[in-house]
């Protein structure tokens, strides 16, 4: 029992990671920009499969392929920042949210259409020799590729959070996040800061993209059910919080790992309508200032 | 009395923006309400309308306690209020703008040729007739402050909170808004101006009530409570 | 006044026209295609009601869309006879607005729309699971299956919501919807009660919405049912509203009537779903460089339409 629920715990775990993964870039495009990609979960389906396309065709390993994916994804980003985001992106805050909501959710209508037809509607994955390994400890299985995957998105966020806290240019996207009018003032290039955010941001999907590919399938549709899973981490931690948005994904893997034991099939709608409460009652986040 | 303020306080964060405020304004009165920028003016008015919630105190609007009023209610038992950064539905027309000040204020119809017939007469009172059917997003400044001030006196007011009805405009239009506050008043409707532009100030209001810090600095006819120390000292300070 | 009469000889004369339609042509194509135009112009008008002139951006409206046809069916099915199996299900979605609506318009903005979309996904998920099935007609109804009353069903919604909104767009809820929509501290200050405005948009726009759904049900002969609860039915009305012209009365109709015709257009040059992929490019051009819609455009080019977005009251 006690093995079963640890191993529940793990499994969780695994999951959560990649959970909070996917929500860091939703998060960072949101606190610096006061964009809400609603599309980010497509930009981490294209990463999966750009990641699936490399380890096919050209016979990369996956963890090579990795930080391809996120070069890659960084450019397709700046494309995107360039030709449509960055046309809202000096609204006034309500009317740029409303708009940035509105394109990201026309992406959202474009890009399963186009996966279809690129990669099919069959489901893939990206399945090296080692994939299914697994060492035992305490009787509770451990398998390499998750556990790899806990470790690089850890290792990613730590990364941004040291580059938002210490480095010049991170300093300046939170002063950008702060007010993009007084960072202006003090000579911060928005556009640059704009553009190489919403990078980042997708990036940070892609990469999450390519660990989801190691463990689950690949579907052209799966873009809208990881945005929902991003957004629900983000609100739980706070908008705009990093570190928040990892632990609150932990949080919700675990939790979902635990719930799916009872609740079966409902867990996701579990998960959902816990959300809609905090959401109702507690708007600013768990984790955040009221 | 028309409206009392009792011991009102609001802090934002610890920030003490009205400290124990006592206010009392008469009947068919123009209090004038000034203050260097940040005294607290802005705050009390969201308030008295209701957009802001007191920590503590009462404001009572001919005896009956109206803070745990919704502002709708507010308005509809007789405050009307202007924004100082206007807000007006920029979608709408003019002529619709103050429909809704009608349709739903003080004495709200459901009739909607009612609520245009005094929307018209109101737009032609305040001089902007001949531009009911103008997209209120087209107008410019001054035309957006008549706008709001129009809006306000459709629902019907037995107050008018007016919020730097006056910043910007030219001389000439300072004078005409002068006449215009004063003919306001004529019509029976109290009044509380916040204003920064001061011979306007002098030259309207029957009574001047100066705030710093959110505490009642000086209060008195106009041209006494000018020349108080505190008051010239608040001000210089701003300056300073 | 002339002028308003002349709008409502067009629109008499408009509807007159749709419903001789089967009398000149019995060619099935034909028919469908305009019963699925007039069930989007239902569709979509609802949504015009609380998203465009209440400001409301809700996108979750497939699942009034799906509590509507849900409902519909399986009374329908179980035996209740169909206006009332219809009522119901417009009923039922209504009720459900009205429970959800207090604590979401709690939420502002930003966190209305992530609502909206979170309580539909909720919804499909516990559908899909509880009703895995599909809903097939039975062989009876199956064997006496026609498209004419399905036809003029379409025609009837579509024409009361059109009715229901010119009615709105005129009246004192109209005109305080607006003002919400436009500024809510305004509209505040000048007397709308913000809560109980938005409620009776809600309601009345998810009772259309689920008047769609019921219809719809009514249309199709096999239905999976997580399927109507899917979020591209929000995703169709919200395209159709913002291409046709938000917030204004032909708009959505002008909407509904492109979008149907482009779509079979493209399905018949482009494989699959990739018709969705376009309508995402033209909703995103249309944001960015149109943001009145088709309507404005038209409206700008000649000047002759009568209806819409004009001040309410020209002519009293």
């Amino acid at each position: 029992m006690v093995q079963f629920l640890a191993q529940t715990f793990v499994n969780g775990i695994n999951v959560g990671a990649l959970y909070g993964l996917a929500a860091v870039g939703l998060s960072l495009i949101f606190g610096v920009m006061r964009i809400l990609n609603v599309a980010h979960g497509e930009f981490l389906m294209v990463g999966g499969y750009i990641g699936f396309w490399l380890f096919k065709l050209y016979g990369v390993d996956p963890f090579v392929g990795l930080p391809l994916v996120g070069i890659f994804l960084f450019l397709i980003g700046i494309v995107f920042y360039k030709v449509v985001f960055s046309r809202v992106a000096k609204f006034h805050e309500e009317v740029k949210l409303k708009n940035s909501l509105l394109i990201a959710f026309g992406l959202y209508l474009i890009f399963p259409q186009i996966a279809m037809v690129l990669w099919t509607a069959d489901e893939r994955a990206i399945s090296p020799a080692y994939s299914g390994q697994a060492f035992d400890l305490l009787g509770v299985r451990f398998g390499y590729v998750p556990l790899a995957g806990v470790c690089i998105a850890i290792i990613v966020i730590l990364a941004m959070y040291l580059f938002l806290t210490k480095t010049y240019f991170g300093k300046s996207l939170r002063g950008t996040a702060e007010s993009w009018k007084a960072a202006k003032l003090s000579g911060i290039h928005i556009e640059w800061t704009f553009m190489i955010t919403f990078g980042l941001g997708i990036s940070l999907a892609g990469i999450a993209g390519v660990l989801i590919a190691l463990t689950q399938e690949l579907t052209p549709f799966m873009g809208m059910p990881w945005t929902l899973k991003a957004l629900i981490v983000v609100v739980l931690a706070g908008m705009g919080s990093i570190v928040g948005a990892f632990v609150a994904g932990l949080i919700l893997g675990i939790v979902e790992a635990v719930s799916a034991i009872f609740m079966g099939p409902y867990t996701i709608a579990i998960g959902l309508l816990i959300f809609l409460i905090i959401l109702v009652l507690r708007p600013q986040g768990l984790f955040g200032r009221a | 009395m028309m409206l009392e303020m009792d011991s009102l306080s609001k802090s934002f964060g610890g920030l003490m923006a009205i400290n124990h405020l006592d206010l009392d304004v008469y009947k068919g009165e123009i209090l004038g309400f000034i203050g260097p920028n940040g005294s607290g003016k802005t705050t009390l008015f969201n308030l008295i309308s209701g957009l802001l919630k007191p920590d503590s105190g009462k404001i009572k609007l001919n005896g009956i306690d109206i803070t745990p009023l919704s502002s709708h209610k507010i308005c509809q038992m007789g405050i009307a209020r202007t924004f100082q950064l206007t807000k007006p539905f920029a979608q709408m027309t003019s002529l619709e703008n103050v429909m809704v000040g009608k349709a739903f204020g003080c004495t709200p119809t459901w009739s909607m040729r009612e609520a245009k017939e005094e929307a018209e007469k109101i737009l032609r009172f305040i001089g902007l007739g001949e531009k009911s059917m103008w997209r209120a997003s087209a107008l410019g400044v001054v035309d957006r402050k008549k706008l709001e001030t129009a809006r306000a006196l459709a629902t019907k007011p037995k107050l008018l909170l007016l919020d730097e009805m006056m910043a910007g405009l030219t001389p000439t239009e300072v004078e005409e808004a002068m006449v215009l506050v004063k003919k306001i008043r004529d019509s029976g409707i109290t009044l509380i101006v916040v204003e920064h532009v001061m011979e306007a100030i002098l030259g309207i209001s029957d009574r001047v009530v100066a705030i710093n810090a959110g505490e009642k600095i000086a209060e008195g006819a106009p041209q006494d409570v000018v020349r108080e120390r505190k008051v010239i000292e608040a001000y210089l300070g701003e300056e300073a | 006044m002339p002028k308003n009469w002349k709008s409502f000889f067009i629109f008499g004369g408009i509807i007159a026209l749709l419903a001789m339609l089967p009398l000149f042509t019995n060619r099935s194509d034909v028919l469908t295609w305009s019963c699925l135009t007039l069930q989007y112009i239902l569709l979509s008008q609802s949504w015009n009601i609380i998203g465009g002139y209440a400001g409301q951006v809700n996108l979750g409206h497939a699942a009034f869309f799906g509590l509507g046809a849900l409902t519909t069916r399986y009374l329908w099915l179980a035996g209740l006879p169909f206006p009332a199996s219809l009522l119901s299900g417009a009923f039922i979605a209504t009720v459900f607005a009205l429970l959800i609506g207090i604590p979401a318009f709690r939420l502002r903005g930003i966190y209305f729309v992530i609502g909206t979309l979170v309580l539909a996904e909720i919804l499909k998920v516990v559908i899909d699971t509880r009703f895995p099935v599909a809903s097939v007609l039975p062989v009876e109804t199956l064997l006496t299956y026609s498209l004419l009353p399905r036809y003029y069903l379409s025609l009837m919604g579509a024409v009361l919501s059109v009715i229901a909104v010119y009615f709105i767009s005129r009246s004192r809820l109209g005109l305080g919807m607006m003002a919400i929509r436009e500024d809510e501290d305004a509209a505040r200050t000048s007397g709308v009660n913000i809560l109980q405005n938005k409620l009776i948009a809600f309601a009345i726009s998810t009772f259309l919405a689920g008047l769609a759904g019921g219809i719809f049900a009514f249309y199709m002969v096999a239905i999976q049912p997580g399927y109507v609860f899917s979020p591209i039915w929000t995703f169709d009305s919200v395209v159709i509203v913002f291409v046709g012209g938000i917030g204004t009365l032909i708009g959505p109709i002008i909407g509904s009537v492109f979008f149907v015709l482009l779509k079979q257009w493209l399905s018949l040059h482009l494989p699959g779903g990739l018709h969705l992929a376009v309508f995402g490019v033209l909703f995103i051009l249309v944001v960015l460089y149109m943001p009145d819609g088709f309507i404005e455009a038209i409206r700008r080019y000649g000047k002759m339409v009568t209806l819409g977005r004009k001040p309410m009251v020209q002519g009293g």
